[in-house]
């Protein structure tokens, strides 16, 4: 009997709970948490593979390969960055892009010059230009250095750009964790933070839709849509490492994965297919694309194609913002987007 | 013939049934929940003039046609002006009784409005920030007269702001001289900013017939002065909006005390990081010397220390928006969630949330 009466109390406390406040669980734990997770760790071997570099104990692929490691952790993780990777500026710290004045390249040599061998302290005092995954991208790709014979210039920033990149993911996930953390956060409200399970998940949808946006500006921007049409192919985001498309398939399977816990609050049977479609369809363009966005970029032939990925994202983006957003009834900002 | 405050509140009657001081101060009643007016939109992007006690009952929603920013009350009749957000030419004269909408006030030809507007102390005139449009970006201060008899804003001249796309303007003490953040930002009707690399944003003290006082500057030519708030002392706290880049640190608060130059208000590297170049809202609350910002970019809402700059409040806060005082702390609205209340209970500094609608709240609130 008491077994019954607990069965029957756990049945009629979960007919009572809040469905959004669940996808709001769902997804603090099983994708945004665990996003961080991965992005942290995959900073953790690149530590290690760096170091193995540097003492000639790796080759270079072997260290390109954690590269690329926490390029993907890095972009999946973008439309996931609810919270404190959003806040602080940190997300500068991690990638600088857009990079129009190839600042990079020149804020790296400068460093080095005046301080070489380069000290942790003097890294963490510089500006995040040098400080993040850009800045080792260009160590690491570009032709003008020499990375193997002059590895006592490059290996301390190449170090101490790991290290940094790993204490940063460290403590924001120390932020995500806790009582007072921020997968606390969109569990229980109201709380510092949020007052309603709504109000979390309008903030989420709004991190994945901007970066949904963001993406759009990614392929646009060395298509030439800013540019009066002339393409610039060194806009592109990691076009030495040649991992622009990468980076932007690794972030739609992020913005997807928002999506994917979201769609059962969808009521509108059509909008569901259509999202999914829209999904499905930019997923399948970016994949078909047969070469590095640098390179396609440079050639009017491509230019069909790539305008038919930008307006797979436009449509997507445009169903996101104003379909699914009606649908749920949710608010996705307001003086933030255009404040005066 | 100068009007007097007396004449003033004889207008009063054409508002019907507020013949004298007594309706107003029994309208406004003692112990009454305050009244927040703020610009507000719904979901379907209507604009209105909205009026709210803070125990959440709504006074009015007034459909507009032009999205407002700020709001100018009337020192003492229940009427505010509801100020059109840049590049209107529109601003509402409401009833702050019932929500009428009293008068649309249009804008001279080639003048657009800048969203603020301030009521002088003795209720005859308005002072409101504008743009000339046949000299783009030169800031002129639109005056309106308070016509007797039938309360509507007539317009009867202007001076220079002296200076460039002028935004918030407040009085200073005395009620005489007003302070105008000049933003510096050059736009020709539109929203489209022209000039983001040849800036030139400051901060003016003026009398309100048009004479400079003082035009200070900043430092950072890109550094946007839009809002401030003036406590009893004299003390000027400005916020500032950075149009350069996105990673830079630089100070985005500035702070004249009397007989100090303007100068940063000293905030932690950490804290300006939080707000992502962009304030929005300020308030002082000269009692207890605080004063409080709102940072909707960085979803950050923060209180110091007007004196000492010590933080008193720094926590998250979505997309939120206009700031007041009220009783011991202050009230803030937010573009995207829930309003809340930060004051002082027995010594503590707590935070509640109120009982107004959620979101799509206006970067600014007046309190009364």
């Amino acid at each position: 009997m008491r077994a019954v009466m607990i069965a029957l109390v756990a049945v009629l406390l979960s007919a009572c709970s809040n469905p959004r406040e669940e996808v709001t669980e769902q997804l603090a734990h099983q994708v945004l948490l665990p996003a961080h997770q991965q992005w942290h760790d995959s900073n953790a071997a690149l530590l290690v593979a760096t170091q193995g570099y540097c003492a000639d104990e790796l080759d270079g692929p072997a260290l390109k390969q954690g590269f690329y490691r926490v390029l993907q952790s890095w972009s999946y993780l973008q439309p996931l960055m609810v919270g404190p990777m959003a806040e602080g500026n940190r997300s500068w710290q991690v990638q600088f892009w857009p990079d129009k004045r190839n600042m990079v390249a020149r804020q790296v040599e400068a460093l080095l010059d005046a301080s070489s061998p380069l000290s942790q302290e003097a890294l963490e005092g510089a500006s995040v230009v040098v400080q993040g995954l850009s800045a080792f991208e260009y160590v690491l790709f570009d032709e003008a250095v020499d990375l193997d014979t002059r590895s006592d210039r490059y290996c301390p920033l190449l170090t101490g750009i790991a290290r940094h990149q790993q204490a940063l993911s460290k403590a924001v996930l120390e932020l995500w964790e806790g009582p007072q953390g921020m997968a606390a956060m969109l569990v229980d409200f109201p709380n510092q933070r949020y007052a309603s399970a709504d109000e979390a998940l309008s903030l989420i949808l709004r991190t994945q839709i901007t970066a949904v946006d963001v993406l759009k500006k990614k392929l646009g921007t060395p298509m030439g849509r800013l540019n009066k049409g002339v393409p610039q192919p060194w806009q592109a985001e990691a076009w030495r490492s040649q991992h622009s498309i990468g980076n932007l398939q690794a972030s739609l399977a992020g913005a997807r994965a928002v999506w994917e816990q979201v769609r059962s609050l969808v009521g509108d049977a059509q909008l569901v297919s259509r999202i999914d479609s829209g999904y499905e369809n930019t997923a399948q363009k970016l994949a078909g694309l047969p070469a590095p966005l640098v390179e396609l970029v440079q050639n009017k032939e491509n230019l069909p194609r790539l305008q038919s990925l930008y307006d797979s994202l436009d449509n997507l983006e445009n169903l996101q913002q104003v379909e699914l957003a009606k649908d749920l009834g949710i608010q996705l900002g307001f003086n933030a987007n255009d404040g005066d | 013939m100068t009007l007097t405050r007396r004449h003033l509140l004889g207008m009063g009657a054409a508002i019907g049934g507020v013949a004298a001081l007594g309706g107003w101060a029994l309208w406004q009643g003692r112990g009454q929940s305050p009244l927040l007016l703020s610009a507000r939109n719904d979901a379907a992007g209507q604009h209105f003039c909205a009026g709210y006690f803070l125990d959440g009952r709504r006074a009015f929603a007034t459909p507009v046609a032009e999205r407002c920013h700020d709001v100018a009350r009337h020192p003492f009749l229940p009427v505010a002006l509801f100020v059109g957000r840049r590049p209107s030419r529109e601003s509402y004269l409401v009833d702050l009784r019932d929500g009428r909408l009293l008068q649309t006030v249009r804008s001279q030809p080639q003048r657009h409005f800048y969203g603020h507007a301030v009521f002088h102390g003795a209720g005859e005139w308005l002072y409101a920030t504008e743009n000339d449009l046949d000299e783009p970006g030169r800031g002129v201060l639109g005056r309106y007269r308070l016509e007797s008899g039938s309360l509507r804003l007539i317009h009867d001249g202007e001076v220079p702001t002296h200076g460039v796309g002028p935004h918030q303007l407040a009085w200073m003490p005395g009620g005489e001289s007003l302070v105008v953040a000049n933003g510096g930002i050059r736009t020709e009707g539109s929203r489209e900013k022209t000039n983001l690399d040849n800036m030139a944003p400051s901060l003016v003290i003026m009398d309100r017939h048009g004479e400079l006082h003082s035009k200070e500057t900043l430092r950072h030519q890109q550094s946007s002065i839009r809002h401030l708030a003036v406590a009893d002392d004299g003390t000027v706290i400005t916020g500032q909006q950075y149009q350069g880049d996105a990673w830079e640190s630089v100070p985005l608060l500035a702070v004249r005390r009397p007989g100090d130059a303007y100068q940063p208000f000293p905030v932690a590297p950490s804290q300006l990081a939080m707000m992502d170049q962009y304030t929005a809202s300020i308030a002082i609350h000269s009692r207890r010397r605080q004063v409080a910002m709102t940072a909707p970019r960085g979803n950050r809402f923060f209180v110091w220390d007007l004196d000492s700059a010590e933080t008193l409040v720094d926590v998250p806060m979505a997309d939120c928006a206009g700031v007041g005082v009220v009783d011991e702390g202050f009230a803030v609205t937010s573009g995207q969630g829930r309003c809340r209340y930060f004051g002082y209970r027995d010594g503590q500094l707590q935070s509640q949330w109120l009982d107004l609608p959620g979101g799509w709240w206006d970067n600014h609130l007046r309190l009364g």
